[in-house]
């Protein structure tokens, strides 16, 4: 560690201005190899125990589309216009995967980490963070799934499709912003960690990821219009298989509620942190 | 009331640290007591009005019983709990030795542990590359470092974690009654690093319940007892005067 990052001050004793925030940020950036080892921790130890191993990441993804799929394309006939059901479902199911773990696994990070938190300082923000990352590799599976479901249906990649890892990088923004203050809260609340769970199936519902947004009645579009995940999912539908661009309004909307959510959960995070030793 | 001086490293000024005893944990606990309108649970002080200041390189120890607020202190050093009133100043990277081994993953390799416990310990990466031949060294575990630590035996667990926390370069270590467990000849090379460490201008708190360990490696002694600060001094001195508050006169007879 270099000189300058030796302070005289109690690494809890803060302050808070706009640089304050960015100085809080540039620590955590240098502090990207413990980010990196503390994520290849989570990933060995996630499917270690099990027999089927990282097969697990597999399973559960292929099973509710298939579920999922029979429920809402046979029985209940959900309309998708010309897209197989299938695919139509599980570009806004990968994501929206990723987006429940990642809020999941992040809320408990922190109380997870009790002997680490109550004996050694180092940037908290990096069990959330770290919590978060480790669920791209589910994302890489549930992507590699999709890739063979579009293969299956003959539908090759539309050349919109590079508009995916961008829009995926505003939406990770959102769920790292999401994930702070929860990962804090559950420590002063264990119900937080509940209450996590119940929003999430709800807001499961109320996400065009089952139906098209195009079959919500109007005077209902504002919930949609309200939430992030909505236009995330809708702008990936678009580019995945719809082959048009998202629209710069949508993006510009997507990164200015993305940017937000993050500064004011880590800023929240921050603020909670010198509590959080004494609360676990 | 002291001043921080280029010198010190570590200073506490007035430091008090209050806990709130059985705290609500969950809403069915705080919302009634949000609408009682009155404070969660009765506050408990771990620290009162405690100063004190240990200069750079010097070794320091604190005894007091358990429960005294001694592993308060560590932790306030650490950086892991903020004071409640009062001033912590610390100056230099903190390598806490309390509980060898706590951020062990039990399915890692003994190798990427000490990745991991040497990143958490705020080394960089070339650092870790560097200090990972001495790091096996010294814990002797060259035929196991391949081996997930759950297999390792606590004496094996403890050595790397010591191992870690002495080559993390500290500026200040700290250390607690860890030193009392493991195999005589293992404690007797950590107790040879920790002087090795002392002459080479390394801060060292220790923080223990029994004398031997401050008598023998401190240069100087605070006692702890409920929280306060009662004497501060040469490490006779102090262990005596707490051998007479808590073995009273039968041992003396």
């Amino acid at each position: 560690m270099s000189q300058a990052q030796l302070t005289s001050k109690h690494p809890l004793r803060r302050t808070w201005g706009v640089i304050d925030l960015a100085g809080y940020l540039i620590t955590f950036w240098g502090r990207r190899d413990l980010l990196w080892h503390m994520t290849v921790r989570h990933m060995r130890g996630q499917y270690k125990q099990s027999v089927l191993g990282y097969a697990w990441a597999f399973v559960n993804p292929l099973s509710q589309m298939i579920i999922l799929s029979f429920v809402f394309s046979t029985i209940l006939r959900v309309p998708t216009d010309d897209i197989p059901f299938p695919l139509f479902l599980f570009v806004g199911l990968v994501p929206w995967f990723f987006f429940s773990n990642a809020l999941t696994a992040a809320t408990d990070s922190v109380t997870g980490a009790a002997s680490l938190v109550t004996k050694v300082y180092f940037p908290r923000e990096v069990l959330p963070t770290a919590a978060v990352i480790t669920k791209l590799i589910d994302l890489a599976i549930g992507l590699v799934i999709l890739a063979g479901l579009m293969a299956y249906y003959g539908d090759a990649p539309d050349a919109t499709s590079w508009w995916f890892p961008i829009l995926f990088a505003i939406h990770l923004l959102f769920v790292l912003g999401l994930s702070y203050p929860l990962a804090a809260l559950n420590l002063y609340f264990h119900d937080v960690r509940f209450l996590v769970g119940v929003a999430l199936t709800l807001w499961f519902y109320l996400t065009p990821i089952i139906y098209p947004i195009d079959i919500v009645p109007q005077k209902y579009l504002w919930v949609f219009d309200l939430n992030p995940n909505s236009l995330f999912i809708n702008a990936y539908r678009r580019v995945i298989l719809y082959n048009e661009a998202p629209g710069w309004d949508k993006v510009i909307a997507g990164l200015i509620i993305a940017v937000v959510t993050f500064l004011v959960g880590y800023y929240l995070f921050k603020k909670m942190e010198p509590g959080f030793a004494d609360r676990i | 009331m002291q001043t921080e001086s280029d010198r010190d490293e570590i200073v506490f000024e007035n430091v008090s640290k209050r806990f709130q005893l059985a705290e609500g944990r969950t809403l069915r606990e705080f919302v009634p007591a949000l609408f009682r309108g009155k404070a969660w649970a009765e506050p408990f002080y771990a620290l009162r009005d405690v100063s004190f200041s240990v200069g750079r390189g010097e070794t320091v120890g604190i005894i007091g019983r358990n429960g005294g607020g001694k592993s308060t202190i560590l932790k306030l050093i650490a950086g892991v709990s903020a004071p409640s009133q009062g001033q912590v100043h610390v100056a230099g990277r903190v390598s806490p030795l309390i509980e060898l081994g706590a951020g062990f993953h039990p399915d890692l390799t003994g190798r990427e542990n000490v990745d991991l416990n040497a990143s958490i310990l705020g080394m960089t990466g070339r650092e870790i590359q560097e200090q990972f031949q001495p790091i096996v060294d010294f814990a002797e575990l060259w035929d196991f470092i391949d081996t997930p630590v759950k297999r390792y035996s606590s004496g094996m667990y403890m050595r790397l974690g010591f191992s870690v926390a002495v080559h993390s370069r500290p500026e200040i270590l700290l250390v607690d009654e860890v030193l009392a467990v493991g195999d005589a000849p293992f404690q007797e090379k950590c107790l040879a690093k920790m002087h090795e460490l002392q002459s080479a201008g390394v801060t060292i708190v220790v923080v223990s319940h029994v004398g031997q360990l401050v008598r023998q490696f401190c240069q100087r002694a605070m006692l702890i007892q409920n929280g306060r600060l009662v004497i501060e001094g040469h490490p006779d001195t102090v262990i005596q005067s707490y051998e007479d508050i808590y073995h009273p006169k039968e041992l003396v007879v």
